[in-house]
């Protein structure tokens, strides 16, 4: 009897034993798959939220939230594609080193072992629908700025008068130098005929008009008149050459206005993204900060769970032990 | 009762020339009608001009040719004549030399000689002017054969240089003072360039130049106005009148007188001056600090001529005035007189108020001068002589020349007037110590004693129609008494005529005679006696003719022949009756 009982008490130590052991096994997948569905869960609470922000004159800028990116197996290891998430091999790719435990991975890997894992249990704060367990890792999120009409307008006249200013800038200062010139001599033209009949008409009154000499070709009174119309000529000219240079450096510092303007839509908006940005980021520090205090709870709930399975598991292989060691007559710890 | 005799007398008649234009009734018996081959002597009675002497002997380079120009070269103690004729230029009085340059070929003697700055230039129409200078010396050799124009000739012996400015003939070289030590005789003269060599024989100072072969000189021919006036004032020579343009004046450098296009020279051309839109010059004249440029019809006077670059500026014009040719301009120091189209005219001088007064001269000949003007096919021909106070106007073609009195003029500011017919004179000059040179065909001439070289002339004085104050009364000459001066044994004639007719009747009569008795000869040969008388200074002679015929107006007239011997008109009075009105 005793015998029998021992057996007995030794066979009922060793099945407790056993389920203790395969409890704990249990106590493991179920932790391991709460943890995942609390990160996942996590994540989508702490991913970025989409948002735009408009300037009073019509300018936008828009954050929109990143593509999902797909997580995939290639031939050289897992990938994430950065750009379109289509899960394609090759490429621009992130690779996974390939000696990393792949059967933990794949067990790991949500769309392969959430539904093997007993999920009898789901955590409740999941919400129905609002997680891809496709999206592994967010894509890079896309920002766009956008004038308004009337701003667009302004920085395309602004741009194109500053290249009509570089052009006309860069061009040779000759024609231009001419130009001026001609529109000198326009103006004293008139005065120096003026002066040139009054000349010619004080000589006539002198009868000095046919005078040549070998001094001065003419009349003295001519020569210096000619002299006189020659330097002003020559100081004409050399004004004439001073402004088109200035002139050249007035269209070089217009274009640099003019480019200048058209940024300032830009700069604008840009500057009023700040507080636009600094309100988002208060939103999503609000939401990050939300997001941990939910894993943290989430986490705990999670520890008490395994606990208590790892207490029933601890208690079912005392037992186990206790009666296997009873009918073995020794004590399994002093073994173990 | 017998009519007691009307006397006119006739002092010192004409006097005051020959008036042939107002009415001869009106006429002041001081007036002639005709006074030729006469002057206004020293007294201010009409007398027989002076003849010519020819001076020249040798006019072989002349020719048949005359004297068109003579022209004084002044220089101190260098004093030389030269004159032009016959295509050639001359020096010389006694023997005419000729002195055209080498090469040079002259097409016409009517060229304008001035004296500047110790420079004799030489201008007319078309040629290139020519110089003669002191300066300019002439190498004598036994052949220029092979030297050339702009070498330098080395003395063998001396070692003396000079630079060869023109051949002039085949044994003649002419450096212009570009001698560097004197060559000695006999040596060889070797040219740098061609190597030519040569016996120097002699050299001699001073010679004819083309212009542009003077040193300094405009060197483009081209370039040197060619006038047919020119004269040298205000420190310039001044041309005008070339062939191609007729209304520019040129002005050459400062004392360069060929320099034209260099320093200060240069030109105006006036043809928008002229007062009655065009004219052409003819003449030229500096006076009273003014340049005066004579146009044919109009005159222009420019100042400010000292500076002419600077301050040449019309300060006058007269039109309606201008000057027949430029050889009737003379300066007698108070005036420029010259010929216009209507007679003969002065620029008077005023210093204060700088104007010019222009005046007529010969108011009282004024349809004869215009007659004579007009028909004058040759040339003129003046020259001013202080030494005897007369301005000689010659119409060459014509061979006539007015004389004008200068020391004074009458009421109407005319010169007091005579003519000189038949005169053949084609060239004057009054030399500086105040000999009058006349060229003619026999060369050069001398104003000097009372025949034309020997051959006498005829004195002619008739009086103005004289009405013894009633006009319509008929005048019985009676008596004419005619005073003379001068003119030993001269026949004189004294015509009278009536009412206008141009025959006259004569009466001769003889000068007397009057030999000249000098110191220590005896008068009527050896041994008489006395030895010698003294003769009564100027002989005078007085004559009491009669005279026939009657009528309202009466005409006295003088001829004689001038053959040696002065003569002077002292007086003539004529007495006559006065009869019935007619």
């Amino acid at each position: 009897m005793d015998d029998f009982l021992k057996w007995l008490m030794g066979g009922a130590g060793a099945g407790l034993l056993g389920q203790a052991y395969s409890q704990l096994g249990n106590v493991g997948q179920q932790g391991l798959s709460y943890g995942q569905q609390l990160a996942n869960l996590q994540q989508q609470q702490a991913a970025f939220r989409p948002y735009t922000i408009t300037t009073p004159t019509g300018a936008m800028f828009t954050a929109s939230a990143p593509a999902p990116t797909p997580v995939g197996v290639g031939a050289q290891g897992f990938f994430v594609d950065p750009l379109a998430g289509s899960g394609q091999e090759g490429g621009q790719q992130d690779y996974i080193d390939p000696d990393f435990d792949q059967e933990m991975l794949k067990s790991s890997h949500p769309s392969r072992n959430m539904a093997q894992a007993d999920m009898s249990d789901p955590l409740p704060m999941r919400p129905e629908g609002a997680f891809d367990p496709t999206m592994a890792a967010p894509q890079p999120a896309e920002f766009g700025m956008q004038l308004s009409p009337q701003e667009q307008q302004f920085y395309q006249n602004m741009f194109g008068g500053a290249g009509q200013f570089f052009q006309q800038a860069a061009m040779p200062t000759a024609d231009r130098e001419s130009s001026i010139y001609e529109r000198m001599r326009a103006l004293s033209a008139p005065e120096e005929e003026l002066e040139r009949q009054n000349l010619e008409q004080r000589l006539a009154a002198q009868g000095r008009l046919g005078m040549q000499t070998a001094q001065f070709g003419g009349a003295p009174e001519q020569l210096a008149m000619s002299r006189a119309q020659q330097q002003a000529q020559q100081s004409q000219k050399l004004a004439a050459i001073q402004q088109a240079q200035a002139e050249q450096a007035q269209q070089a510092a217009l274009g640099q206005q003019y480019l200048g303007a058209a940024y300032i839509p830009q700069a604008q908006m840009l500057n009023a993204l700040t507080p636009g940005m600094t309100a988002a980021g208060q939103a999503q520090q609000a939401q990050l900060y939300g997001t941990g205090l939910f894993g943290e709870a989430a986490a705990s709930g999670l520890d008490m769970l395994l606990a208590t399975a790892l207490g029933r598991a601890n208690l079912a292989g005392s037992l186990g032990g206790g009666l296997l060691g009873g009918a073995l007559g020794i004590d399994l710890k002093d073994i173990i | 009762m017998a009519q007691q005799l009307r006397n006119i007398n006739l002092v010192a008649p004409a006097f005051k020339g020959i008036n042939t234009e107002d009415s001869p009734i009106a006429q002041d018996p001081s007036f002639a009608e005709v006074a030729d081959n006469a002057v206004i002597d020293k007294r201010g009675r009409i007398a027989a001009r002076k003849g010519y002497s020819v001076s020249t002997t040798d006019k072989t380079a002349l020719g048949s040719g005359s004297i068109r120009a003579i022209e004084e070269f002044k220089e101190a103690g260098a004093n030389k004549i030269f004159s032009v004729g016959n295509n050639k230029v001359f020096s010389g009085v006694t023997t005419l030399v000729d002195e055209t340059p080498a090469g040079y070929t002259i097409n016409n003697d009517n060229w304008k000689i001035v004296s500047f700055n110790d420079n004799l230039y030489f201008f007319q129409d078309s040629q290139e002017p020519l110089v003669y200078s002191n300066a300019f010396e002439v190498v004598t050799v036994d052949s220029t054969t092979g030297f050339v124009v702009d070498e330098t000739i080395t003395g063998g012996t001396s070692s003396a240089t000079a630079t060869i400015k023109s051949v002039h003939s085949s044994t003649e070289l002419y450096i212009e003072q570009t001698r560097d030590g004197t060559f000695t005789a006999s040596e060889t003269l070797t040219g740098g360039t061609s190597s030519t060599t040569a016996t120097f024989s002699s050299i001699s100072t001073g010679s004819v130049l083309k212009m542009s072969d003077v040193t300094g000189a405009t060197t483009d021919v081209a370039n040197i106005p060619k006038g047919n006036e020119v004269i040298g004032a205000y420190g310039r020579l001044w041309t005008a009148d070339t062939s191609t343009n007729t209304s520019t004046v040129y002005w050459s450098d400062l004392l360069i007188g060929q320099n034209w296009t260099g320093g200060t020279s240069g030109s105006i051309n006036i043809s928008k001056v002229w007062p009655d839109g065009y004219d052409e010059i003819v003449a030229l004249a500096a006076h009273n600090g003014f340049l005066i440029i004579f146009g044919k019809h109009s005159i222009v006077v420019y100042q400010g001529a000292e500076a002419p670059a600077t301050n040449l500026m019309l300060a006058d014009t007269v039109a309606g005035v201008g000057c027949v040719d430029r050889d009737t301009v003379q300066h007698t120091g108070t005036d420029v007189i010259f010929l216009s189209n209507t007679g003969l005219r002065s620029f008077s001088r005023t210093i204060q108020e700088k104007s010019m007064p222009i005046s007529t001269l010969s108011k009282t000949i004024t349809k004869d001068i215009i007659s004579l003007t007009q028909n004058e096919s040759s040339f003129f021909r003046s020259v001013f002589s202080p030494e005897e106070n007369f301005y000689l106007l010659t119409f060459v073609g014509q061979q006539t020349t007015y004389c004008f009195d200068v020391r004074g003029t009458l009421e109407d500011g005319s010169f007091r007037v005579t003519r000189w017919p038949g005169s053949s004179y084609t060239a004057y000059d009054r030399a500086e110590d105040g000999t009058l040179y006349i060229g003619n065909s026999d060369g050069i001439c001398q104003y000097t004693g009372y025949s034309d070289n020997s051959v006498k002339y005829r004195f002619k004085y008739y009086s103005p129609s004289l009405t013894f104050g009633d006009p319509t009364r008929l005048k019985l000459v009676k008596k004419i008494k005619p005073t003379l001066v001068g003119s030993n044994n001269a026949s004189a004639f004294i015509y009278f005529g009536y009412d206008f007719e141009t025959t006259y009747r004569a009466t001769e009569f003889s000068i007397g005679n009057q030999t000249p008795a000098y110191f220590d000869v005896n008068e009527f040969g050896a041994n008489s006696s006395p030895l010698s008388e003294f003769t009564g200074g100027e002989l005078t002679t007085q004559k009491n003719l009669n005279a026939t015929g009657n009528g309202a107006t009466v005409v006295v007239g003088l001829e004689t022949d001038i053959n040696g011997f002065a003569l002077s008109l002292q007086e003539i009075n004529v007495q006559a009756l006065l009869g019935k009105t007619v």
